[in-house]
C-alpha cells in the first residue's frame, strides 16, 4: 500500500481567541472536556500530565443503540512548547491505561494502534491559527503494533502474487 | 454501512487462526479442508471462522458442490488503510465545538455545553 502508513489528517482553523486560551483547550481538562467529544459523546475523564513523556488519559462516553459505551485512550506528551506546539500520542486503552488494539475493541475506525496528534498554534490578526495534524505512527516504529504491519505485509504479498 | 464493514473486517482480523487462513488464501484458492488442515480444530469451529471472514467480505466462498473453494478479497483492507479520511469529519466537528466554546467563554457566558456541566461539577461556577 505504498506510503499509506504515513498518511495523515491535517486541519487548519483560525479561531478568534488568543493562543494562550487555545493552548488551554488542549491542556486543561475542564476546557478539553467541553469540546472534544464528537457526535454527542461526553468526556467524563481527562487527565493530562503536562511533562515530556507524561501521560494523557481520556475517557469518551456515548449512548449507542446497544446502551452506554465507554472508550478509553492513553498516550504520552512528546513535545510541549507552551502556546506554540503540543505533540502527543494516542492509543485505545482500558480504564487503567493498558493499550488495547483497535480491533480488539471492535472499533469502526480502522486507525493504527498508535497515532500522534500534533497541534501548532500561531498568533495572527484577530486570533490564533491552529494546525492539527493527526498521523499514524509508521508501521516500523517501536510504538506501532499489529494491524498496520500485518496489513502492509498482506498487501505486499498480494501484490507480489499479482505481478 | 461502511463503518459496519470496517467493524467486521477488524473483528475478523483479530484472530490468529483467521489471519493464518487469509495468509494461506493469499497463495491461492483453497478448500475448506485445506484451510482446516494446519489447525487442530473441529470442522464446525473451522466453518465458524470461515463464516466470520466471509461476513467481513475478506473471502468469497464458491458455490461448486462438495468442493467449495475459498478465495481472498482484500478490498476491505483498503478501507482500513484509509483511516485518516474517517477521522477528518470527527476533528472538524470537534473544532466547530471548540470554536463555539471559545466564543461563549470569551463572552463570559456560562458554557452551553450541558454535557460537561453534568459530568464535571467543578465547571458549575
Amino acid at each position: 500500500m505504498s506510503d499509506n502508513a504515513t498518511k495523515d489528517v491535517q486541519i487548519e482553523r483560525t479561531l478568534s481567541a488568543p493562543v494562550s486560551l487555545v493552548w488551554q483547550m488542549w491542556t486543561v481538562p475542564e476546557h478539553f472536556k467541553a469540546w472534544y467529544g464528537p457526535g454527542g459523546a461526553t468526556i467524563p475523564v481527562a487527565e493530562f500530565d503536562l511533562t515530556i513523556g507524561g501521560r494523557r488519559h481520556v475517557c469518551m462516553a456515548m449512548e449507542t443503540p446497544n446502551g452506554p459505551m465507554q472508550m478509553w485512550f492513553v498516550g504520552q506528551h512528546n513535545e510541549i512548547a507552551v502556546d506554540e506546539r503540543l505533540v502527543y500520542t494516542e492509543s485505545m486503552s482500558d480504564e487503567e491505561g493498558n493499550v488495547i488494539s483497535p480491533a480488539m475493541m471492535g472499533m469502526p475506525e480502522g486507525h493504527p494502534e498508535t497515532t500522534e496528534v500534533q497541534v501548532d498554534l500561531v498568533s495572527v490578526d484577530g486570533g490564533t491559527a491552529m494546525t492539527m495534524t493527526h498521523v499514524g505512527v509508521p508501521a516500523d516504529s517501536p510504538g506501532a503494533g499489529g494491524w498496520g504491519m500485518a496489513i502492509d505485509k498482506l498487501e505486499a504479498h498480494l501484490q507480489s502474487l499479482a505481478s | 454501512m461502511r463503518e459496519e464493514r470496517l467493524n467486521d473486517a477488524f473483528a475478523a482480523l483479530a484472530n490468529p487462526t483467521r489471519r493464518a487462513m487469509l495468509a494461506q488464501l493469499a497463495l491461492g484458492e483453497a478448500s475448506v479442508s485445506e484451510l482446516a488442515h494446519p489447525f487442530a480444530m473441529s470442522m464446525p469451529a473451522i466453518s465458524r471462522h470461515i463464516k466470520v471472514l466471509e461476513r467481513a467480505g475478506l473471502i468469497v466462498q464458491g458455490q461448486r458442490a462438495q468442493y467449495r473453494p475459498c478465495t481472498i478479497d482484500a478490498s476491505p483492507l483498503h478501507e482500513i488503510a484509509d483511516w485518516t479520511e474517517q477521522y477528518r469529519p470527527i476533528w472538524e466537528e470537534r473544532f466547530d465545538q471548540m470554536d463555539g466554546y471559545l466564543e461563549n467563554l470569551q463572552r463570559g457566558e456560562p458554557t452551553k455545553n450541558k454535557q460537561t456541566k453534568e459530568k464535571d461539577p467543578k465547571n458549575n461556577e
